[in-house]
């Protein structure tokens, strides 16, 4: 079975790996006979790294069995076997190139967020096991294809998560921690509300989200015909509640209130990841499960969608000015900047008015998922910079900092690159997303456009006037000034990979496209396809203004993927583009 | 190798140069030498090479296209760009973003420009920047315990910025497509913030800092919004793409709307990137930043913040000058003519030294977006060149004289030239090539003078030719730029007779005032004869800035355009017709007059003394405050945006707080209540049904306890009873059940 020279093994077995290795070192580490807190931290630090190199050695295009395949857009390394058959589910682990720079981002924070873990004192055996517990948590949510194997990861990222706040937090930790666990689990019990009436409308029965998918964009789909409450459709609801059930993670607002909370309590390293990859849970949910399975109400919808992502943009933007508390104003950017990712999927400009031409949306949506990955490294790292100082002096006060360059150089230095990672610059992770979003918007919507490019003067003032508050200035006005010391090795060890991403995928933003674009124009491609050949013949109530479509498309069922639209300059005037937006 | 290899070969490395030095500075900076001095070599050394890999380029360029006459008569032959990629950025579909090149003799002259300048200031700074060798006490910042600020020096720092200066701007100068202009656009902002607050331990350092980032990000904005116009309908950034569409060949390179995009986006897409050029130029409405940014060392400002950087702007407009609509051409002219006049009136009244030369700056690129605006493509760019080199030299003297007084405020200073005789000199030549000083056409021979006069009045011509083009409106700009020329004129020789003539108004600062060494006044002298050449042809050839740039000139715009779709009377003239005597030789003659009388009058005021400039204060004294408090623009803004902005944040956390948190909590609470109610229905009601029922029970059971008497006969009556009732119950539904059966 553990054949190792039998590539099929290798391939079955690589997913289901990367996912419970970090499990089994949980359980191993509870009944692990060593005494001494640094000896458990190592192991969960060695177990996180083993992880991190499978999913590099998966993430390697080398050609190997399980060696990811760029520019397929399709699942690999899928694992499908039978769970529970009497309802069908299904123990079914797939990677594409939408899952595959979330999970790589996932392993490599787990890393530096255990090794972050070093301050903590108390309680370290349980407490590395909560951490490795929600690693496998996470890497499941990413991997998973089976919509109750999905919703079981999800559960059991969320109970580690509960504890690491609650017990490891701040003064407030159980507030934070319980607001934090309501606010998602009530999320959750939507989402599981739509996985079931998914579940029993859809013919055979079935939790798999690739089947899922190719019934909800079947002509003719059951989800759109039948009825579920108050004259919506099953793909209506369900869309809507899965919606909201990711919302609250990415977070939207106005459901974003749990994260400031939940990242001013929790300790360093979970801020880390808390930030870095539990956000990033929402807009994969988004991008994976509410579009492809419920194409219609995602495209009534997408004005909702992309509103609500620039309403979080700039009220995210807004809040983070008038913050005082150094996480909250980093917590308060995150929900700022999570706002381009829901902008950036939701812009459905592959319409009638456009002739069907996915290129905007597929750069939208690529945009949005860089900025998951770049927002994953740059507020990680402001989290973490936010936490060596923290370690420091002991306070979080914006107006009792200053004068930190001259006494911590290093630190102010990687700081500054951090922050100008986040802000956008350009050369740096945060711009391209950035960008790419914003540009991808203008053939969805010119009015979301321009407000949410005026997000970038709000970004540059909270993030330049904080870098003034802490970093610049004569001295240090606050209290322990004699505590603070230049940044250790080992803070050093966590900080430069993150820098040294931030720069890679600002000067080279093509090597996380190479990965993403396939699968997302696969995506995209597969909403035009229905956008041109279902939406016309769905006849209800608030589609006729939409379908102005030519009746020879009606009918023309045909899923090409990779089929592309003619260039742009094939538009119509503006004027008419106008007019067939929603 | 072909040129068509070889010159972008040569700028790739030119280009990057800086950045390698900025690199090695930034890992190893501080144990270059003692306190990081090697830094000043390395990143030196690494400007100079790209200047001569600069020159090398423009050698082989002019080697295989010497300017030839075009055939109508009128500028030169135009020559078509090198273009082509280096990288992908992404691409989607049928979109691309690459790291390319777009190279022309404009590119090349601006590479040329920027590392010579750039050459000559980092030289400047070895003396210049040379206190930051050791341990600085800056009288500026007291610190808590009431003593100056004392820190460490910051040598390497300086050259580390400017090293990623000089590789963002030529970044800037080389990008093929609109994206990486933009790319490199947000890196020269990066760096002027940082050189800005270089002394960032003063609050106003720091704050100015950030107002020019934020200032241009307000540009950005704009910009922004132009880039989605131009990609969302025409589908690249490409500038070769962009200008085949919007002329192409099949037009005659007349101005055409492209297939996808209407005259409205048209529109939208000059404007907008014409407002990242409001921004990064320093002009009205967002001409704020520059005069604060004079908190940064003066060769920053000199480098920066005169020559490279805020001509940035100038220098995107004439790339971008093929998609302008002559809508968008007016818009920059009067952009162009509110600005150039308000910053001269404010250049005034100030007596910092730099802030005068900061308002000068933004007064002279106000010339340069005008003359773009009246068509004037050649005459714009070429101030660009022009001033890059006066304005830049005038900078550096005032670090001269900043260096040897330790003060800014002019009041302070006077009769310096005695003791800064090099500064003084190369000052007043740059004072007169910023006056446009020459002797203009007469007796059939053409205009001959400093630089700034070839270029000045190039603009000068194409004003009063569009305004003879233009009847009506169009004389306003000519006067206009004739007003701003005299006051420059004026601002300038009261700059240099406050600092240079007259008697020592502060005997302390003048007896400590010295000539700076070689390494500054090196620099002075190369820049000063720059200020006198830069606009020359070599004699006898067609070597020189202007036959060079003609080269570069927009397929399709030496005409000049008529009519728009909105302004159908707006013509925009041909650049040519400028130049003809008649019209050229008007231009520069009353040039020469306001300049003249803009002197004369700085000569009686603060020369000969003969006026006393307190009397016109007090007269003008309204105007006097207006430009003295810098027409209140920072008030204004500072009233109308910041505070509002921060204001309508505090409202937007206060939401949070208590209307979203309100709700949860109060859910929360709510829940809680009602948990509480469930608990006492159980208690109350539940609880004690089942009590109660428990109690029945016990009492049944006390009951039927009586019932065990412990008497057997009475238990074998029981036991007897109650087979014979069983039996009897079986018998019947055994019976009943085989009847059903």
């Amino acid at each position: 079975m553990f054949n190792l020279q039998n590539p099929e093994v290798l391939r079955t077995w690589m997913l289901s790996l990367i996912i419970f290795l970090p499990a089994v070192g949980a359980l191993v580490l509870c009944v692990l006979p060593v005494r001494g807190d640094q000896c458990l931290k190592r192991f969960s630090l060695l177990i996180t790294f083993v992880v991190f190199l499978l999913t590099v050695w998966a993430a390697i295009p080398a050609g190997g069995p399980a060696n990811f395949e760029v520019g397929k857009a399709g699942m690999q390394c899928v694992v499908q076997h039978e769970w529970i058959p009497s309802f069908n589910i299904q123990y079914y682990l797939g990677l594409d190139g939408i899952s595959l720079p979330l999970v790589l981002l996932t392993s490599f924070l787990s890393v530096l967020a255990m090794w972050a873990s070093w301050g903590i004192d108390k309680n370290v055996r349980a407490y590395c096991a909560f951490f490795l517990l929600l690693e496998t948590g996470m890497l499941g949510v990413f991997l998973a294809l089976d919509f109750f194997l999905f919703y079981v990861f999800w559960e059991v990222m969320l109970l580690p998560m509960y504890f690491l706040i609650g017990v490891w937090g701040g003064p407030r930790r159980e507030y934070a921690a319980i607001k934090f666990f309501l606010f998602t689990l009530a999320g959750s019990v939507l989402m599981l509300i739509a996985i079931l009436v998914l579940f029993y409308n859809s013919d055979p029965h079935t939790f798999s989200i690739t089947e899922l998918a190719r019934i909800g964009q079947m002509p003719d789909s059951p989800f759109s015909k039948n009825e579920l409450l108050w004259g919506r459709s099953v793909s209506w609801w369900a869309f809507v509640l899965l919606f909201i059930g990711f919302a609250v993670k990415l977070p939207s607002v106005p459901i974003h209130t749990w994260l400031p909370d939940a990242h001013v309590e929790a300790p360093t390293p979970i801020s880390m990841i808390l930030a870095g990859v539990l956000l990033k849970m929402g807009g994969y949910g988004i991008i994976r499960i509410c579009y492809p399975i419920c194409p219609d109400a995602g495209y009534e919808l997408a004005w909702w969608v992309c509103g609500l992502g620039t309403v979080s943009m700039v009220y995210g933007a807004l809040a983070a000015m008038a913050q005082k508390d150094f996480k909250r104003l980093v917590a308060y950017s995150s929900v700022s900047h999570m706002g381009y990712v829901l902008l950036g999927i939701g812009v459905w400009s592959a319409t009638a008015g456009t002739s069907y031409n996915t290129d905007y949306w597929t750069m939208g949506m690529s945009g949005a998922m860089f900025q998951m990955i770049a927002h994953g490294i740059s507020s990680a790292g402001m989290f973490f910079l936010v936490g060596v100082v923290y370690d420091r002096v002991h306070h979080r006060d914006l107006d009792r900092f200053g004068g930190l360059f001259p006494k911590m150089p290093v630190y102010a230095g990687i700081s500054m690159i951090i922050f100008f990672a986040a802000l956008g610059l350009p050369g740096l992770c945060g711009f391209w997303g950035e960008l790419f979003v914003v540009l991808g918007t203008w053939s969805f919507s010119k009015t979301l456009a321009v407000i949410a490019a005026s997000v970038v003067i709000l970004t540059a003032g909270y993030i330049l006037w904080t870098i003034q508050r802490v970093y610049l200035g004569p001295e240090y006005k606050g209290p322990h000034a004699e505590a603070l010391r230049p940044m250790s090795l080992r803070e050093k060890y966590i900080a430069v990979p993150l820098v040294v991403m931030a720069i890679l995928f600002g000067v080279y933003p093509k090597a996380l496209f190479d990965y993403v674009a396939p699968s997302v124009e696969k995506t995209v491609v597969e909403m035009k396809n229905w956008t041109e050949n279902v939406a016309p013949s769905l006849k209800k109530v608030g589609w006729d203004k939409r379908s102005a479509v030519p009746p020879s498309a009606v009918g023309n069922v045909e899923n090409v993927v990779g089929q592309r639209c003619a260039r742009p300059t094939l538009l119509a005037t503006a004027d008419e583009q106008e007019a067939v937006q929603p | 190798m072909d040129i068509n290899s070889i010159i972008p070969t040569l700028l790739a490395l030119a280009w990057l140069l800086p950045l390698a030095s900025f690199a090695a500075i930034l890992l190893v900076g501080p144990r270059m030498g003692r306190a990081g001095k090697y830094a000043g070599y390395v990143a030196t050394g690494a400007i100079v090479v790209s200047c001569f890999l600069s020159f090398a380029a423009l050698a082989v360029w002019l080697f295989n296209h010497y300017p030839h006459e075009a055939h109508g008569g009128h500028g030169y032959e135009i020559v078509g760009p090198i273009s082509g990629e280096w990288y992908s950025l992404a691409e989607f579909g049928g979109l691309r973003l690459t790291i390319g090149y777009y190279i022309d003799s404009l590119t090349l002259a601006m590479f040329c420009m920027v590392t010579l300048v750039g050459a000559c200031i980092h030289v400047y700074s070895f003396g210049y920047m040379h206190e930051e060798l050791h341990d600085v006490t800056d009288p500026l910042v007291t610190t808590s315990d009431g003593r100056p600020l004392r820190r460490k020096g910051r040598y390497h720092r300086f050259f580390q910025y400017f090293s990623l200066f000089c590789f963002s701007m030529l970044g800037l100068v080389v990008a093929g497509n609109a994206a990486m202009v933009f790319v490199f656009w947000e890196l020269v902002g990066i760096c002027s913030y940082l050189l800005i607050g270089f002394y960032h331990e003063r609050r106003s350092a720091s704050n100015a800092g950030n107002k020019a980032f934020i200032v241009n990000r307000v540009g950005d904005f704009g910009f922004i919004i132009g880039l989605m116009a131009l990609w969302g309908s025409l589908g690249t950034f490409s500038f070769g793409e962009i200008f085949n569409q919007v002329r192409p060949v099949a037009s005659e390179h007349h101005l055409i709307v492209p297939g996808g995009m209407s005259y409205w986006l048209l529109i939208v897409a000059g404007l907008g990137v014409f407002c990242g050029c409001v921004g990064k130029s320093a002009q009205f409405p967002l001409h704020v930043w520059l005069p604060d940014a004079m908190e940064g060392p003066t060769p920053v400002s000199a480098l920066i913040h005169a020559a490279t950087m805020v001509a940035a702007g100038v220098y995107l407009v004439g790339r971008f000058f093929p998609v302008f609509t002559p809508e968008v051409l007016l818009v920059i002219a009067i952009v162009g003519c509110i600005t150039l006049f308000m910053a001269a009136t404010i250049a005034i009244t100030a007596t910092d030294i730099k802030r005068v030369l900061a308002y000068s700056t933004v007064s002279q690129l106000g010339y340069m977006m005008l003359a773009l605006g009246l068509g004037g493509w050649l005459a714009g760019i070429l101030h660009l060149f022009t001033h890059a080199c006066f304005k830049s030299l005038l900078f550096l003297c005032s670090g001269s004289v900043i260096h040897a007084c330790g003060t800014n405020e002019m009041p302070e200073m006077g009769g310096l030239r005695r003791k800064m005789p090099i500064t003084s000199i190369t000052m007043l030549i740059g004072c007169l090539a910023i006056a446009g000083a020459g002797i203009p056409t007469m007796f059939g021979l053409p205009g001959f003078g400093f630089s700034g006069f070839h270029s000045k009045d190039s603009i000068m011509a194409q004003g009063l030719l569009f305004g003879s083009s233009n009847p009506g409106f169009g004389m306003i700009f000519f006067y206009a730029a004739l007003i701003g020329a005299g006051i420059t004129s004026f601002y300038m020789f009261r700059l240099w007779y406050m600092t240079f003539a007259g008697r020592p108004r502060n005997e302390q600062r003048y007896a400590h005032a010295h000539e700076s060494p070689l390494s500054m006044t090196g620099p002075l002298m190369v820049l000063a004869v720059l200020a006198i050449v830069a606009a020359w042809s070599l004699p006898g050839t067609e070597l020189g800035l202007k036959p060079l740039l003609e080269q570069a000139r927009p397929l399709g715009t030496a005409e000049g355009a008529a009519g728009g779709m909105l302004l159908a009377n707006v013509t925009v003239p041909s650049e040519h017709l400028a130049h003809e005597p008649a019209n050229a030789a008007r231009a520069e003659w009353s040039s020469f007059a306001v300049a003249l009388f803009g002197f004369l009058l700085a000569t009686a005021f603060y020369g000969l003394r003969k006026l006393d400039p307190a009397d016109a204060r007090r007269t003008f004294s309204p105007l006097y405050k207006l430009f003295y408090h810098k027409w209140w623009f920072d008030e204004l803004y500072g009233f109308l945006f910041i505070r509002q902005v921060l204001r309508i944040s505090d409202w937007v956390a206060a939401i949070d707080k208590y209307v979203i948190d309100y709700l949860a909590d109060g859910s929360a609470k709510v829940t809680v209540i009602v948990s509480r109610a469930d608990d006492w229905i159980d208690r109350i009601f539940v609880d004690s049904a089942v009590d109660l029922t428990a109690r029945w029970t016990y009492s049944l059971g006390i009951q039927l306890r009586r019932l065990q008497t412990g008497n057997v006969r009475q238990y074998v009556m029981w036991l007897a009873v109650g087979l014979v009732a069983m039996f009897v119950l079986v018998n019947l539904y055994w019976n009943y059940a085989m009847a059903g059966g």
